[in-house]
């Protein structure tokens, strides 16, 4: 198991940093540090919340140690052509501010490979349609934590449907089941974060 | 109506509440996470302002589905009416973590650290909760208090919460309700106790509720 591996994997963010340098130092492309360790270090972590061995909170942990890795690795990926997974646009819709699960399925996205887009909460569909077409997104994820906020989904995959767009749609957040992902015309529906890094990569299968 | 706002130490707040509002149920998290609780206790706790606001109204059961709070009908569905028999009284309450926590919480957000995001919202969670655990210390009247019931639980539409606030005065304890029934400060709750002389406290609701679908389920 490499350093980096570890570091994300235990959410150790300092020794992901100091590891990361080391395989800068080591002439390892960002591409292939991003490929052969933080990505599987994300992907065993989920593994681990899956299977109801750890908890929220190393996810959170691991998802933290990428992003300090990610931060050290981005100034170089700018110079280099690196690959993702796909864009996601995410955001909290109008009326909702809830941000603590949206903002872990954007982490774990972002661990996994995507390019996420974070329009934080209370967006409205006018927004969702704009972002997606300013980053030529692959996907909307939209979040809410109430019912009477989930409704406004509905509103949102219709108006994307509406202008056209290529986009797939998930949603997510407590009130919510598959059911109701159906009913509203998205494309997919997860019930936490690490399932939600499973949809997205399905639906851009 | 009653309205009081009090001041909690750090220590007084349970950890292992905080652990719950966490996820990890009846285990024990990791040291480095026990002690990043700890540490986010012991900042934002002691800049918090708790408050909470109550009033004894009128009350009965109207139906297997309704029931009547002063000259109001709310309709809290089948499952908290179920556990409503004998109620002739109800305490109706809104509490706060206030907004001092929230602004606490807010600053810590532009830390960008996702974990204290997270600790923190569950230490918000728990601290509105004891506003609800201190009305219930401070009935002193009689009978028997039932357990709380909020608009928004085990099938009560949580748009019923506009009709429990026509109850109050505007912005009670400084809480403001959205269009979307979303309190702000973010941590705050509302709803009610019911109370009579034969009233039977029924377990916590989870424990005897069938609705295992329910994303507010506290167990199995």
């Amino acid at each position: 198991m490499d350093k980096l591996y570890e570091a994300i994997f235990k959410g150790m963010a300092p020794l992901a940093k100091t590891a990361v340098q080391e395989a800068l130092d080591n002439d390892k492309s960002p591409q292939t540090i991003i490929d052969e360790s933080m990505i599987p270090a994300m992907e065993a972590i989920g593994q681990e919340f899956e299977s109801g061995r750890v908890f929220v909170p190393n996810l959170l942990l691991s998802a933290r140690a990428m992003k300090s890795a990610l931060d050290i690795l981005k100034p170089r990926m700018m110079a280099e052509q690196t690959t993702t997974l796909g864009t996601v646009v995410i955001g909290t819709v109008k009326g909702d501010l809830h941000d603590i699960g949206k903002n872990l399925v954007a982490s774990m996205l972002e661990g996994r490979g995507f390019k996420v887009i974070n329009l934080g909460t209370d967006v409205s569909k006018e927004r969702f349609i704009e972002a997606a077409k300013e980053n030529n997104a692959d996907i909307i994820c939209l979040s809410a934590l109430l019912t009477t906020t989930m409704d406004y989904m509905k509103d949102i995959v219709d108006a994307v449907r509406a202008e056209g767009l290529d986009i797939k749609i998930m949603v997510g957040g407590a009130p919510l089941s598959q059911e109701f992902a159906d009913g509203i015309g998205a494309d997919g529906y997860s019930s936490n974060a690490n399932e939600a890094v499973m949809v997205a990569k399905k639906l851009l299968s | 109506m009653i309205e009081r706002a009090f001041h909690i130490s750090p220590e007084e707040l349970p950890e292992k509440e905080v652990w719950f509002a966490m996820g990890y149920k009846d285990s024990v998290p990791e040291q480095r996470v026990r002690d990043m609780v700890r540490e986010l206790i012991d900042q934002l706790v002691p800049k918090a302002t708790l408050r909470y606001m109550y009033q004894i109204v009128d009350a009965e059961k109207l139906s297997p589905r309704q029931v009547r709070f002063s000259d109001k009908t709310f309709t809290p569905e089948g499952i908290i009416c179920s556990y409503l028999k004998g109620m002739t009284h109800a305490l109706l309450f809104i509490g706060s973590a206030g907004w001092e926590f929230d602004q606490a919480k807010e600053e810590l957000k532009a830390g960008d650290d996702i974990v204290a995001d997270f600790i923190a919202d569950s230490i918000g969670t728990v601290l509105a909760e004891m506003t609800v655990s201190q009305i219930e210390k401070d009935y002193d009247g009689s009978g028997t208090l039932s357990m709380p019931y909020s608009p928004g639980y085990c099938d009560w539409d949580i748009r019923e919460q506009r009709l429990l606030f026509s109850l109050f005065p505007e912005k009670p304890c400084g809480v403001i309700l959205s269009e979307s029934s979303l309190m702000t400060p973010e941590k705050s709750v509302s709803g009610f106790f019911a109370l009579g002389e034969t009233l039977q406290r029924q377990p916590y609701h989870c424990q005897i509720c069938k609705n295992t679908r329910c994303y507010k389920r506290r167990n199995g």
